[in-house]
């Protein structure tokens, strides 16, 4: 057991280092800010001026040792359009992308995992060829698409909700219902296939036969053992495909979290901003795909022992 | 569910109004708020209510009528000096009484700038002022190096703003010595002299003023003012038609009827003090033949463009000037028109041989823009000119490989020298970046049209320059572009024609509520 | 890294070879909208860059003020909606096709290599898989367009590498299986190299489980492209592109909704029948999809 933790530790680290590196590559060689949201109307002085004031005069491998530097004691630097501290820029936008993480999350595990059940149960029935249709309406649906379209009929059209921001509870409900399309898709397929399975397993006809009620058959038999498949898609999928879906739906909603930061800082080259940002999402999606294997490893034996 | 939203939504609405506080939904937010170093469309909505100049101007009026602000009177006491009286008894947000230093401090951050940003913006407006000096404590001057024909005008930049000395420089690092730091700490908690505290402001997002009760002048009319980013054209007006927001800003319009329709809701509007216009390389290699860069200009129905995209509201210039120039407005010069059958004679003369041309647009930085450049494609396409949109939110204006975008000239202030002849000087930001070339005669001519205390002078030296440009051209001023607010029937505010474009102009006398 | 199995998904437990109506609707969508776009240029009323700024933001067929032959509307520079939308659904599956060709080749290289190679080669094609999947990739992709600026060249290199790891996966796991069966044994032992094995032998059995993830890729890349397009990080105007079109006409959605509904309705209509059309081949192949 020790040595696969250890592994997953090594392995997230090694990934969160190659992540930072490539993206600090990247910027650099793409241009520079002075080109974009400085350069209008500069004259040559001026631009050489502010390029030595941003400290952008130095090699790549001189910013990048500054940069190592700082990162060590926790100093990632100042945006270069609002000069604040980008620890400070990113962590004002870091809880509304949480909660709205959060709201979809929720909200996929309550519609996703009942949806599935259902569609294991009666998967020979009208009632499991509508949760599979909903299924694939979902994965077929982009959330930009999704999003507009609500946008379209519940703001334009019938005036009843807010299209901007997440001042109110009112605010979270298209953006929640946006992200959420893809992931209900994806949970709703794993919870069935994953019932499916477990519904097909020696112990559930042992359970029958022992004439134990259905419902409890299903939920506590079926649903427990599917329940390791299930949480780690939570896990694994829901986390890639929320930290996707948060740059389109916080650009439509204007949404201040964190998506919505990375594009912004991407297209105006703010290194100090990408570059933080970026490693932030990286560690979230790390530390949550470590918790995930570590939290596989203790519930399959097969793994806990394997590795033992 | 559905009742409960309503229900809410509803009783935000007539709350607002009654406590003197209103809702901005604005396109665009700064992302920091410092008048010193700012020169953007963005942060020029914010700083009129927050700060104050030496001297004010009217802004109801179109021509300059010089009104005591900071200052209370005025004289030159020589050519190049002028003497200012400052008022008493005002106070900074902070509590600070403004001394004859927090001025001196104020002008020298610009006349003797050190901090880049500063020196930046200061090298292309505030270039013959060295310094200003404290005479005694509600006296000071300002020195220029040469005879200033535009002193008021330049003393009420908005660049010239007055901030407090100590708590600048108290920001960060040594409280007694203004470091670089310090100024860039000021610019995300700003304080002033004007009407309403800046209360919070978190950069890119949102800002919220505060009536401040300690104004010199009178009164703000507003408790509270929120203004919020709504970058969405879209999203803005249904934040108005939700009742979110009060006002909206940046409406093109395409959009106006949507508002007017709307028993509720009115819409305000005018045609910018600012030209989107065309620049072209004159040093692209394919370019360097003006023939080919008249021909680009006078193929462009900029009539159509207007009648199209701003449903005729703006206003195509026949040469680089408006009506806020007051006495230097000259609509009789024709540097720029629309004469396709010269242009394709031009072109044949040239010897074109159908090279392709790009043109550069960011994707949505100017309203309008994208699509104005898409339509200039058809338009040269009918002269035979084979031209290519690039769609990008690099600024290529300093890119050898150049050959055309489209920009904005803005009047930073009311003079063609706060216009074209910030960005056309000799040695100015367009030729510095490559694409525009000056000589010896013409840099006579703008020193004249620059300097010169004859108003006859100044504007036949600027009739000259406009002939130059329409010899060589390097730019092509498409037209005013029609910007709107739309509000609530309760509100009271229009633009007023005294401002530089966008300013957001909530002082006593500008806005007003009306109770329903 | 843990390996998720992708459990197979289907919409009736009915016999492989029936086909029911869901599917052949959805079969019948496909074809339609795949044949409008290859002979949209031969079909579509208007030249889909042609401008007429006299007649702007005109309505689809049936409203007021509908211009003639503008069947679903003008856009805002007076742009044939119905035209423009037919060849962005072109432009949207050319990529596509070119993107998971891409993807194909590559992740069947790698899968190929590995599953022959066993050793340190494996290992580490297996963990590019693992980090590829770990990634999310839409992220990857918006930031790689907005630093790189967006050519179509660039766009389809992004969209070709956003799902190789599937078939790397595919092949290796099928190699995999192969390998230990008696004939491929038995070819070893007769002497045949490591590409006629692969060739021969290994190719043919791939060719069911490759167009099926092919199929399915293909449906994914269409929505990764138009969100891409939709944020204005891919196909650049004038080109149409169903998502530019979705994302350039947001502008206009109170005044213009068709400018946006439609485009919409084809994204949707394509990826929702090559899903299912997917899911059809996977049933008539009769492979399994495995992960591991």
């Amino acid at each position: 057991m020790i040595p696969y933790l250890a592994r997953v530790v090594v392995k997230s680290v090694v990934t969160l280092f190659a992540i930072f590196t490539v993206t600090f590559i990247a910027t650099r060689l793409s241009g520079n800010p002075i080109d974009t949201f400085l350069g209008e109307g500069l004259t040559t002085e001026g631009r050489e001026e502010l390029i030595r004031y941003f400290q952008l005069d130095a090699s790549l491998w001189q910013q990048y040792l500054a940069f190592l530097r700082g990162a060590m004691s926790g100093e990632f630097g100042l945006s270069f359009i609002d000069r604040r501290p980008v620890t400070q820029v990113v962590g004002d936008r870091l809880w509304a992308s949480g909660q709205l993480l959060l709201a979809s999350v929720g909200l996929t595990v309550l519609v996703a995992i009942p949806l599935g059940v259902l569609g294991a149960i009666y998967r020979k029935s009208w009632v499991g060829s509508a949760v599979m249709m909903i299924a694939f309406a979902g994965y077929a649906m982009p959330s930009f698409i999704l999003s507009i379209l609500m946008v379209l009929t519940f703001s334009y059209w019938l005036n009843w909700l807010p299209v901007v921001g997440n001042s109110t509870l009112l605010h979270f409900i298209m953006p929640t219902i946006a992200m959420s399309g893809v992931l209900v898709a994806a949970l709703t397929r794993f919870t069935r296939n994953a019932m499916l399975d477990a519904l097909g397993q020696d112990f559930i006809r042992t359970a029958r036969a022992k004439g134990l009620r259905e419902s409890r058959v299903v939920l506590r038999h079926g649903l427990g053992n599917a329940g390791v498949t299930v949480i780690s898609v939570i896990g694994l999928q829901v986390a890639g495909l929320a930290a996707a879906g948060s740059v389109v739906v916080e650009n439509i909603f204007s949404w201040p979290g964190i998506g919505q930061l990375l594009v912004n800082s991407a297209l105006e080259r703010d290194y100090p901003v990408l570059q933080f940002g970026v490693i932030t999402v990286a560690i979230a999606v790390v530390v949550i795909n470590a918790i995930t294997d570590i939290a596989y490893a203790f519930a399959d034996p097969r793994i806990r022992l394997a590795h033992s | 569910m559905f009742r409960l939203m309503l229900a809410t939504a509803l009783a935000a609405l007539p709350l607002a109004a009654s406590a003197q506080e209103i809702t901005v939904g604005a396109a665009n937010m700064a992302a920091y708020l410092d008048p010193g170093r700012d020169h953007s469309n963005v942060g020029s909505q914010f700083y009129y209510n927050s700060f104050d100049t030496l001297i004010d101007r009217d802004h109801t009026k179109l021509a300059p009528e010089w009104e005591p602000a900071l200052a209370t009177s005025w004289e030159l006491i020589e050519p190049t000096i002028m003497e200012l009286k400052l008022r008493e008894n005002v106070k900074f947000h902070n509590g600070d009484a403004m001394t004859a230093d927090d001025v001196i401090f104020s002008l020298n951050r610009m006349m003797q700038a050190t901090f880049p940003p500063y020196v930046v913006r200061a090298k292309d407006r505030l270039a013959n002022f060295p310094m200003a000096e404290k005479v005694d404590e509600h006296t000071i001057r300002i020195r220029a190096n040469r005879e200033e024909p535009l002193w008021e005008t330049l003393i009420s930049l908005q660049q010239v703003m007055i901030i407090p000395e100590a708590y600048t420089k108290a920001l960060t690092g040594d409280p007694l010595v203004a470091e670089d730091s310090d100024f860039e700490a000021f610019a995300l908690a700003p304080v002033g002299t004007g009407p309403y505290r800046i209360e919070t402001f978190q950069p890119g997002e949102s800002l919220v003023w505060e009536r401040f009760d300690n104004f010199w002048g009178d009164k703000a009319p507003l408790e509270r003012v929120n203004v919020v980013q709504i970058s969405e054209t879209a999203s803005r007006l249904t934040a108005l038609k939700t009742g979110e927001a009060d006002i909206i800003t940046n409406i093109a319009p395409d959009q106006l009827s949507l508002i007017d329709k709307d028993k509720n809701l009115k819409t305000a509007g005018s045609a910018t003090a600012l030209f989107h216009v065309m620049i072209m390389n004159q040093n692209h290699p394919k370019l360097e033949d003006p023939r080919i860069r008249q021909a680009m200009s006078l193929a462009i129905d900029r009539d159509a463009l207007n009648e199209a995209l701003w449903l005729g509201k703006g206003v195509v210039p026949s040469t680089h000037t408006m009506a806020e120039m007051g006495a230097l407005h000259q609509p009789d010069l024709v540097t720029f028109e629309y004469d396709p059958e010269r242009a394709k004679a031009l072109l044949k003369e040239a010897g074109y041989d159908g090279f392709e041309i790009t043109f550069d647009t960011a994707p949505s930085y100017y309203t309008n823009g994208l699509l104005a450049a898409q339509a200039i494609m058809e338009m040269w396409a009918a002269v035979g000119l084979n031209g290519k949109v690039v769609v990008g939110d690099k600024w290529t204006g300093n890119s050898p490989d150049l050959m055309a975008r489209n920009w904005s000239n803005p009047m930073y202030f009311a003079d063609p020298f706060g216009s074209f002849g910030v960005m056309w000087a000799p040695d100015g930001p367009s030729q510095s970046e490559g694409r525009f070339n000056t000589d010896a005669d013409y840099a006579q001519k703008w020193e004249r049209f620059r300097y010169s205390t004859d108003l006859e002078e100044r504007k036949v030296a600027y009739a000259e320059l406009m002939e130059r440009v329409k010899e060589n051209p390097a730019v092509l001023p498409l037209y005013r572009p029609f910007e709107s607010w739309g509000m609530k029937n309760a509100i009271n505010w229009a633009p007023m024609p005294g401002h530089i474009p966008y300013v957001l102009d909530f002082r006593a006398g500008s806005i007003t509520l009306t109770d329903s | 890294m843990v390996q998720l199995a992708d459990p197979i998904m289907r919409l009736s437990k009915r016999k492989a070879n029936q086909t029911n109506f869901i599917q052949k609707t959805a079969i019948a969508i496909a074809i339609l909208l795949f044949a409008s776009a290859f002979f949209a240029p031969l079909i579509v009323p208007f030249d889909p860059l042609d401008q007429s700024l006299l007649s702007r933001l005109r309505p689809p067929l049936g409203f007021e003020r509908f211009a003639v032959g503008h069947w679903a509307g003008t856009d805002e520079l007076g742009r044939d909606v119905l035209s423009r939308a037919l060849h962005g659904m072109r432009l949207t599956l050319s990529l596509a096709f070119a993107g998971a060709v891409i993807g194909l080749l590559i992740g069947g290289t790698l899968g190929l290599i590995a599953g022959l190679r066993q050793g340190w080669a494996e290992d580490a094609i297996m963990s590019l898989v693992d980090m590829q999947i770990a990634i999310p990739f839409t992220l990857v992709a918006l930031l790689i367009l907005s630093l790189m600026g967006s050519s179509l060249t660039v766009l389809v290199m992004v969209l070709g590498i956003a799902g190789w790891e599937q078939y790397a996966r595919i092949v290796r796991a099928e190699v995999r299986r192969l390998s230990a069966l008696p004939f491929i044994e038995a070819a070893w032992t007769a002497g045949a190299g490591p590409i006629y094995i692969a060739w021969r032998h290994v190719l043919p059995n791939l060719i069911s489980p490759l167009v099926v993830q092919f199929t399915l890729a293909l449906s994914n890349i269409v929505i990764l492209e138009s969100t891409l397009s939709f944020l204005g990080l891919g196909v650049q105007p004038p080109q149409p592109s169903l998502g530019s079109m979705v994302g350039l006409g947001r502008d206009y959605m109170p005044t213009a909704p068709w400018i946006v509904l439609v485009p919409a309705a084809l994204i949707m209509a394509l990826t929702f029948s090559v899903q299912i059309l997917g899911d059809w081949l996977r049933d008539r192949a009769d492979v399994r999809l495995r992960d591991r």
